[in-house]
């Protein structure tokens, strides 16, 4: 489905050196390599500022790499090449994708329709069948701007589904949600999977992402300091928890520093 | 092609609802001018007329010291003749007045053999005005009475004072006298109301995007970024026209009811104003509202695209909005007519445009000129919108990184490649200088002007060399040059040079009104000895402008762009810089051939070399014109014969093609 090799991502900061201040290149993401198959859901996991961002916008195609190759594949395993074909192919949702405050959300659902496509019929059968999945009844017809942060979060989600996608890549979708508002998230995402979508998500919750995530990349400072299944990471640093795990995985990288 | 299209639809029915149901924005484009214009214009006109009302029910007082009434009765006298006719009402009153605001004082002395009068009023107030000027009749009458009298007295015809009477006419008819009087203020009126109109949602429609974080979301849309520009400029033009025209038809609406009531008041009288004439100039009119929409809409963006919230925006927009506002008031300066070069001016055109329409002197080519000059602009500016959109650091950070000029010169690391941004940047401010030393130090001297001028080309590269620490071998090409090139190199210019003078010779005839006279333009320039002349007007050009536009320009775009697109960019520039319609393409085309040139024989000075002899040639037909009417006629002459232009066409084809065959050739070969 999706194939990452070498990814890097240049950026600059300033750094002070006695009296002098500097600006100095360095790498937001670092010669990252990953792979995701279909069905599978991948989880990103770092601490703040260790790039999980910048990897999820260049995967989402919305950054342009320094270097480094991204290849995703459709279902009959050909290469995309096309940007906007690439960008049908995925749902891309982070905290900063947010929804035009002046539509409701079946207006906003009905353009994005259009904009992949859709024929009319088929956008209103589509938007019958998310706002039962989701139950957004009530609200279905409100301007966003009138909607709580969980409603919003569902309406977000909704717009990724609207395309049928077949790759989601999610940068934190379930912070600042209450429990039931996240566990729609989680089995939203649950779902997606069985139906042989691939999913890729960054999240700061780890029991989360050890419940639903096959493998876990974590990065830190824009390298891939471990991967695997959340058992095999576990093993690995002899913790019973991904939490301890990812405690002392960071621990040592960060030593190594 | 049609799902594009469809797509492009959409984008912009949603760029539109997000708009109209932003309720501040329609607020300042449909309430200010359906209401605010007409309470302006009524409530004006209102006051004004109550103002005269007043004068006319008013009685003046003239407090008068005389020691002889006898002169003051006379005056009384004339003042009951006229005062009917000339709507006076004044009031003689003896001794001094007391409250001396709302009157006049009268002193007549007659000490000396000439009665002398004085009339005293305050010029801040305007009942005082009003007697004194009532007054003033009164006492002219007199006068008149007076000399009639003496003339009689003496035996003498009343005309005897008066060997002629003198009598102005306006030739224009009072439909044109209005139109030229309210032209002047309508393009500033007109200009501001569209700026408003498309700035506002501009702001809403691209940094509000930024500002409310949806701007990621259009992002991750299966759409190309120009969709996404057109669709946004489509939109907020749509907006700038509509509010432009509901302005027009309220401005209109407003003056038709005024004048419809004065007339209705002085009834039978009319006031020979033919508004039918205005009518027939709706369509123009609207032409260019659309296409001064277009362009201040591509303007806001420009500024809109780099800020991040409202009030970045107003920052960047406000010395922009004053720049335009200035330039929309080329209108009302006396002199400044709508030329071959004024046309050429974005906002300017339009402003002297709407000038001449109402004026009624439209001519249609330079109407036309305007038209697609404008919309040239628009065009370009959404382009380039289009590519910087898609650049992350104007998405993701400040826009500023689209710049290396603006970073410190420490951080400038040596061996730097200037951005496009640089690039344009250093392009702009040229020309900008160069038109304001044109303003300022030009039309004084023109040979300061020149020597400004070129100074300034060539300051700006050897700046930026040294601000930026470029590579003089790796971007401005200070090699040697193949000596097999040069013969190439010359052939090709020969070519090109009989394809440019086609081209004039073509342009010229369709653009009669932006030639000019040459010969008498510099005329002031001629006066100086030779050595200076050839100095300014050919070899500084041929190093400076070979060092910005091949060297700065050609080399930087050469390693960012490929050296086909650098070449295109570089000349189009080239041709802009000499701010003439005829000389645009000629020009373009000497550029492009002195950028390959540069490229295909790794130097730039052979294309030196070529500019030098270009510009001494065209100097020497210039300054010794007859000379060489005589020796080669095909030289000098605007239009040329059939048979001419094949020759030269053939010969042109045929150097050229030998010239880029020598020149790729040889390349080949050392490969």
């Amino acid at each position: 489905m999706l194939k990452v090799v070498n990814l890097c991502k240049e950026f600059e900061k300033t750094v002070k050196t006695g009296r002098k201040t500097k600006k100095q290149e360095f790498l937001a993401v670092d010669h990252v390599c990953l792979e995701a198959k279909r069905g599978e859901i991948i989880g990103v996991l770092g601490p703040n500022g260790a790039g999980k961002t910048t990897l999820l916008r260049m995967l989402g195609n919305l950054m342009t790499p320094t270097e480094g190759e991204i290849h995703l594949y459709d279902k009959e395993e050909k290469e995309i090449e096309d940007i906007i074909k690439r960008k049908e192919a995925i749902g891309y949702l982070s905290g900063n994708t947010k929804l035009y405050p002046r539509f409701s959300i079946r207006e906003y659902l009905t353009f994005l329709g259009q904009v992949y496509k859709m024929e009319q019929q088929e956008i209103e059968k589509r938007i019958e069948e998310l706002v039962s999945m989701f139950s957004m009844e009530e609200f279905v017809d409100n301007r966003i701007d009138k909607l709580s942060t969980g409603q919003t979060q569902r309406a977000s989600i909704c717009r990724c589904l609207m395309s049928d996608p077949d790759l989601y890549i999610l940068d934190e979708p379930t912070l600042g949600l209450d429990i039931l508002s996240a566990d729609t998230i989680i089995n939203f995402m649950l779902e997606q999977k069985k139906a042989g979508k691939t999913i890729l998500y960054s999240t700061h919750y780890l029991e989360e992402a050890e419940a639903i995530c096959d493998r876990i990349y974590m990065i830190c400072q824009g390298k891939i300091v471990a991967q695997g299944s959340p058992s095999y990471l576990m093993e690995a640093t002899n913790s019973e928890t991904l939490r301890t795990a990812f405690r002392r995985i960071y621990g040592k990288a960060m030593e190594n520093n | 092609m049609n799902n594009n299209k469809s797509l492009l639809k959409i984008l912009f029915l949603k760029e539109i609802r997000d708009i109209l149901r932003d309720k501040k924005t329609l607020v300042i484009m449909v309430l200010v001018p359906l209401l605010l214009y007409p309470a302006m214009i009524i409530g004006i006109t209102l006051i004004l007329s109550q103002m005269e009302n007043r004068q006319m029910e008013n009685t003046y007082q003239v407090s008068y010291q005389a020691k002889d009434e006898s002169i003051v009765s006379k005056l009384r006298d004339s003042y009951e003749e006229i005062k009917e006719e000339e709507e006076l009402s004044l009031q003689f009153l003896p001794g001094e007045q007391e409250e001396r605001e709302g009157g006049v004082t009268l002193e007549i002395s007659e000490e000396k053999e000439t009665p002398e009068m004085v009339l005293s009023y305050n010029a801040t107030n305007q009942d005082s005005v009003t007697a004194h000027s009532q007054l003033k009749k009164v006492v002219e009458h007199y006068k008149e009475k007076a000399l009639e009298k003496r003339l009689e007295d003496e035996g003498l015809a009343k005309d005897f004072l008066t060997p002629f009477v003198i009598q102005s006419k306006n030739e224009a008819t009072d439909t044109e006298t209005m139109g030229f009087s309210i032209g002047g203020s309508l393009g500033m009126l007109l200009i501001t109301t569209i700026m408003m109109g498309a700035f506002y949602p501009t702001v809403d429609v691209l940094t509000g995007e930024k500002e409310r974080g949806t701007l990621e979301t259009l992002l991750t849309l299966p759409v190309s970024n120009f969709q996404m520009i057109l669709s946004k400029f489509l939109a907020v033009s749509l907006f700038a026209c509509a509010s432009a025209v509901l302005s027009i038809l309220s401005i209109g609406g407003s003056l038709g009811f005024l004048l419809n009531s004065v007339e209705k008041m002085y009834e039978g009288e009319t006031l020979g104003i033919d508004f039918s004439s205005f009518f027939s100039f709706l369509p123009i009119l609207l032409i260019v509202v659309i296409i001064t929409a277009l362009l201040l809409t591509a303007v806001s963006m420009c500024f809109c695209i780099f800020a991040k919230s409202f009030k970045e925006a107003n920052n960047y927009f406000t010395p922009v909005m004053l720049i335009i506002m200035f330039a929309s008031m080329a209108s009302l300066l006396p002199s400044v007519e709508l030329g071959g070069k004024t046309a050429l001016i974005p906002i300017v055109n339009v402003s002297l445009l709407l000038k001449a329409v109402m004026a009624q002197n439209l001519s249609y080519t330079l109407a036309m000129i305007t038209i697609v000059v404008n919309f040239v602009y628009s065009i370009l500016i959404v382009w380039v919108l289009a590519k910087i959109y898609c650049s992350e650091n104007v998405l993701f950070q400040d826009g500023f990184q689209s710049f290396t000029l603006f970073e410190k010169r420490s951080d400038i690391k040596r061996g730097t490649i200037p951005k496009t941004g640089d690039l344009i940047l250093a392009a702009a401010v040229l020309l900008l200088l160069i038109l304001y030393s044109g303003i300022g130090i030009g039309v004084r001297s023109q040979m300061a002007g020149a020597v400004v001028n070129q100074c300034m080309i060539l300051g700006m590269p050897l700046l930026l060399i040294w601000y930026m620490k470029l590579d003089m071998k790796k971007i401005f090409s200070c090699n040697k040059p193949a000596k097999k090139k040069m013969l190439a190199a010359v052939l090709l210019y020969v070519g090109i040079f009989c394809l440019t003078m086609i081209l004039s010779a073509f342009l010229m005839k369709w653009m009669p009104e932006s030639t000019g006279n040459m010969e008498t333009a510099y005329e002031e320039l001629l006066t100086y000895p030779m050595v200076l002349l050839l100095t300014v007007a050919a070899l500084m050009p041929a190093i400076g402008e070979e060092l910005f536009f091949r060297g700065l320009l050609f080399g930087s775009w050469k390693l960012r762009l490929g050296p086909v697109k650098a070449m295109l960019l570089s000349s189009l520039i080239f041709g802009a810089f000499h701010m003439s319609l005829v000389k645009f393409l000629p020009t373009a085309l000497l550029g492009l051939c002195f950028s390959y040139i540069t490229w295909k024989s790794g130097s730039i000075y052979p294309g030196m070399v070529l500019h030098f002899i270009n510009n001494l040639f065209s100097f020497f037909t210039m300054k010794y014109s007859e000379e060489i009417a005589k020796l080669l006629p095909i030289l000098t002459k605007t239009e040329l014969a059939v048979g001419e232009t094949v020759v030269l066409i053939m010969i042109g084809a045929v150097c050229v093609v030998l010239g880029v065959l020598f020149l790729e050739g040889q390349k080949k070969q050392r490969l």
